[in-house]
């Protein structure tokens, strides 16, 4: 069972030694953590590793956090940081990560399983599988937008971002989850008939 | 097409001020195209905000913490060196190696023809290599001179090394 106290409150218990409220603030804040991770590495085990290591760092420099923004916006903040440094060590080039040909193999890659199974699927799964195709910051933003419990301010301090241009990007965010929604449904549906 | 949705966007996300806010409102109630609009994002704003959230895998809490409790037992084993200690000793040899430096840079004779009378102070029997012809002022200049580029080597690994761990954390 999850710990009732807020964060800060679990915040000042690490501080005062006590380890087992770091536990309870790790499961309170693991799954959106994790999620977050996801939209970066594309694996459940680095998506994993890079969770973790963001809880250790934050672990680490807790006695810093200055407890004038939410823990979680300064938690999303390191996995952002830490993430995007994952990003540079697997040298995967984000900006080409969008283009037509890596969608087309990401949508080839996930055909396959379409046909066999299209009947069972879920709007949500589509949704999900649209989410995948997006670049690692469009689908940071909708994710911290939508499950972050995050402002627009909040989501600019986490991504080191003005809020204008995280408002900005967040539109853009959407117009394109909706394009590979549509088409991922599109292409369903072709399937179908 | 794309200003009617980022200003339903806004409208739908509440960062209109309310003049804005009453002006779609009128908006969405007199012009088809906005009223059609507004129902399209409103139903896609609902199933964004029905994103589910990936699981981690069981362990993994106990895992963090694992991480943590291992990193924690390892600092009391890097404390119990006080780095005072080391850098004491470190200091000791260098102010004793740098006196006998200038004591055998000052007592030598750099004209390169005698050199002090070691051979009084030993047994009689003990003959000491001559290596007076081999010891001249250029030998030392180079000396000195590799033991800069080696302490600039050692400073530079040290420097990207650094570096290195920097950009790892």
């Amino acid at each position: 069972m999850q710990s009732k106290l807020s964060d800060i409150e679990l915040i000042d218990q690490v501080l005062a030694g006590n380890q087992a409220a770091y536990a309870d603030l790790v499961k309170r804040h693991q799954r959106f953590v994790f999620t977050l991770a996801m939209r970066f590495a594309k694996g459940r085990e680095d998506a994993e590793e890079i969770a973790q290591d963001c809880f250790i760092k934050a672990y680490r420099s807790l006695a810093s956090f200055q407890r004038q923004s939410k823990f979680s916006t300064w938690l999303y903040s390191i996995v952002y940081t830490t993430a995007m440094t994952f990003l540079r060590k697997k040298r995967v080039d984000t900006d080409s990560i969008d283009d037509e040909n890596t969608y087309i193999q990401v949508e080839n890659q996930s055909s396959a399983y379409d046909v066999n199974n299209a009947e069972n699927k879920s709007r949500s799964f589509y949704l999900n599988q649209a989410i995948e195709q997006l670049l690692p910051d469009d689908a940071t933003i909708i994710t911290l937008f939508y499950k972050g419990e995050q402002s627009l301010e909040e989501i600019g301090q986490a991504l080191g971002m003005e809020a204008n241009t995280v408002k900005v990007k967040l539109f853009r965010a959407r117009q394109r989850l909706k394009e590979k929604l549509e088409r991922n449904l599109k292409h369903e549906a072709k399937e179908l008939i | 097409m794309n200003n009617i949705e980022e200003t339903l966007w806004n409208y739908i996300d509440g960062n209109c001020t309310p003049d804005e806010q009453r002006a779609i409102s009128t908006l969405i109630a007199s012009d088809e195209a906005y009223r059609l609009k507004y129902q399209e994002l409103l139903a896609l704003n609902k199933e964004f905000a029905a994103i589910e959230l990936e699981e981690p895998s069981m362990a993994f809490t106990y895992n963090v913490i694992e991480a943590i409790r291992t990193e924690q037992a390892q600092v009391p084993l890097k404390a119990a060196i006080n780095k005072r200690i080391i850098l004491g000793i470190a200091l000791f040899f260098v102010i004793t190696l740098t006196g006998f430096l200038i004591y055998a840079l000052g007592s030598m004779d750099w004209s390169g023809q005698s050199m002090p009378d070691l051979a009084a102070k030993v047994p009689a029997n003990f003959k000491v290599p001559d290596i007076s012809s081999h010891i001249s002022k250029p030998l030392v200049e180079g000396f000195m001179f590799f033991d800069v580029v080696l302490a600039l080597f050692l400073f530079d690994t040290y420097l990207r090394r650094k570096n290195i761990s920097r950009q790892a954390n």
